[in-house]
């Protein structure tokens, strides 16, 4: 790539990459605002909003809920998904694509339906508990990102490896224990940190599923969006945005960002 | 030792037993592996799916509860209201808009993607993705930041102080914002597929079409375009459907300005508490979905076998 042609790529690019990046800058700039109005041009520098957030006992319960449902449904999407990743990868058999299929369909359906849908049955079987039923439904949305991730390395990690441990005495468990695992540990640690991030920023399910008690912080923020106008919002959009830049970092040195989400 | 054990040790230890066990274990161990998930999708993913679209053809009683004659009484309501033809329209028009903007913004920023500097490439790669990382919410709150109406939105200061406009556009609320909003969100998703599928365009074909006398333009149409179709055909796919199930966006940015689909379903259900009509329009919401996925499949699949034969 050359001349005229390839400075007008670069030119779009570099728009492209400030438009990606624009909303969360000015999230960030916004959240040390001094005024008490969300306002342009800026008034001042103040670390006030961060203070009260953190002393905010809504944000304290909702920070707490989130991390637990998200550690939980990491946890489920893990024990569910690492096995079927293994069957679909490292064995032949009948209906392999089919139950590839099935097993990646939640991510083709709407999240949002699911969410309803999940919503009536649980109504329907009088199932009561909000906490059990959105760890559930947020192990429905993670598996399918643990299953991609994990078959990806999967597919890379070197067969001949096994093959070799198998010649030279290993059982199956050693095989799996001494030789597989340690290839695809990179792979696993990115695929549950990607889960963590997709149920900790879950909106279209807990939307029908929280309540006053279990109210994760994307919902708590949709709803301060409404009838907050002060930085605050702005702070606690910046602490998201910032744990999320901590686990992309990690996905990055674990595997590669661009195999991490596996598109 | 009996010989009846004797017998059985020697079946056992015999080759044709070792394979018999072998074939049945390669059959189990799967199925022992796949059980778990696939019963877990069957019971909450599969059952309540299909028990929502069954109620889109139930009836509701005045008590509450829903259950027979079946009807399509809702599927007409919604058809047959213009109200609701409009919010179809509408999520349509998004859909199409936010899919087209951008896979032309996507053209040029998956190529440089391919084809620069690995050191430039990591950077590009990490503005794109990392924002899949960051809750649609806290995104769709920075669009509001930059979008919001009268001269304290960022967008409007800034018309104003440069002298551009005299007086703050109305941008919030509109279906602009939703589509500037939505293309935010997804874009990762057209450029990602995009990329893929140039990072295996072998260059030397371009390389062939120049030296034959194409020009710059030309070449893309001829052989670029052509051969990165299946990455355009998987992110045009993801892109419109995502964006026409989605509810914060147009929620936040759009609201009663330009109502789409997934907001009408969490109206009627839970403000209405009309589950069957709720249902009905999940119902379409998923139909459409679903046909632009099998769409996009469709040209993939039709791509191979012509490369084939």
């Amino acid at each position: 790539m050359g001349g005229p042609v390839a400075w007008f790529l670069m030119l779009v690019t570099a728009a492209t990459m400030l438009f990606i990046l624009a909303p969360l800058l000015v999230t960030v700039a916004i959240s040390v605002e001094a005024s008490p109005f969300v306002t342009f041009p800026p008034r001042g520098f103040t670390l006030a909003w961060y203070g009260r957030i953190l002393a905010d006992s809504e944000f304290q319960q909702s920070l707490a809920f989130s991390t637990l449902l998200a550690l939980g449904a990491t946890a489920g999407a893990l024990a569910l998904g690492v096995p079927a990743a293994f069957a679909i990868v490292r064995h032949e058999f009948a209906g392999r694509g089919a139950a590839e299929a099935m097993l990646l369909s939640p991510l083709i359906f709407p999240v949002l339906i699911t969410g309803v849908a999940l919503l009536q049955m649980f109504a329907t079987l009088n199932a009561n508990s909000t906490a059990l039923n959105m760890l559930i439904a947020h192990v429905l949305v993670t598996m399918p990102y643990v299953v991609r991730t994990v078959s990806g390395s999967l597919l890379l990690a070197d067969t001949v490896l096994e093959d070799a441990a198998r010649t030279l005495g290993a059982n199956r468990w050693m095989v799996f224990r001494r030789i597989t695992i340690p290839q695809i540990a990179p792979g696993l640690a990115a695929g549950a940190l990607f889960a963590f991030m997709v149920s900790f920023d879950n909106f279209p399910i807990s939307l029908w599923l929280a309540d006053a008690q279990h109210n994760p912080i994307p919902i708590l923020v949709f709803q301060r969006i409404a009838n907050v106008f002060d930085p605050s919002i702005a702070a606690i959009s910046t602490l998201m945005i910032v744990l999320s830049m901590g686990i992309v970092v990690a996905m990055e040195r674990a595997i590669g960002l661009r195999r991490a989400v596996a598109i | 030792m009996s010989a009846a054990q004797a017998e059985a040790r020697a079946v056992v230890g015999s080759p044709a037993a070792a394979g018999w066990w072998r074939a049945r274990s390669a059959r189990f161990i799967p199925a022992l592996l796949l059980s778990p998930s696939l019963l877990f999708l069957l019971v909450f993913f599969v059952l309540p799916a299909m028990g929502l679209i069954s109620y889109s053809i139930l009836t509701q009683s005045p008590d509450g509860t829903v259950g027979l004659p079946l009807t399509s009484a809702h599927y007409q309501h919604f058809f047959g209201t213009p109200l609701y033809s409009r919010v179809l329209l509408i999520t349509l028009r998004i859909s199409l808009c936010t899919t087209l903007v951008a896979a032309l913004l996507a053209y040029p920023t998956a190529l440089v993607m391919t084809r620069c500097a690995p050191g430039l490439r990591r950077v590009i790669t990490m503005i794109v993705i990392a924002p899949l990382i960051v809750s649609v919410v806290v995104r769709t709150y920075g669009w509001e930041l930059i979008l919001a109406n009268g001269p304290t939105g960022l967008l409007n200061w800034l018309l104003l102080a440069t002298g551009i406009v005299r007086a703050p556009l109305r941008l919030l609320y509109t279906e602009i914002a939703v589509v500037v909003g939505s293309l935010h969100v997804f874009f990762p998703l057209m450029v990602l597929p995009l990329a893929s599928a140039l990072g295996k365009i072998d260059p030397r074909l371009e390389d062939a079409a120049r030296t034959l006398g194409a020009g710059a333009w030309r070449t893309f149409r001829r052989v670029t375009l052509p051969l990165s179709l299946p990455g355009l055909a998987v992110g045009c796919g993801l892109v419109f459907s995502l964006t026409a199930g989605s509810f914060v966006t147009p929620a936040i940015l759009g609201g009663t300005g330009a109502q789409m689909l997934g907001m009408l379903v969490d109206q009627q259900i839970l403000v209405v508490y009309d589950w069957p009509f709720g249902a009905t329009v999940a119902t379409v919401l998923v139909a459409i979905v679903l046909m632009v996925n099998a769409l996009s499949s469709r040209v993939l699949r039709r791509r191979d076998t012509r490369v084939l034969s």
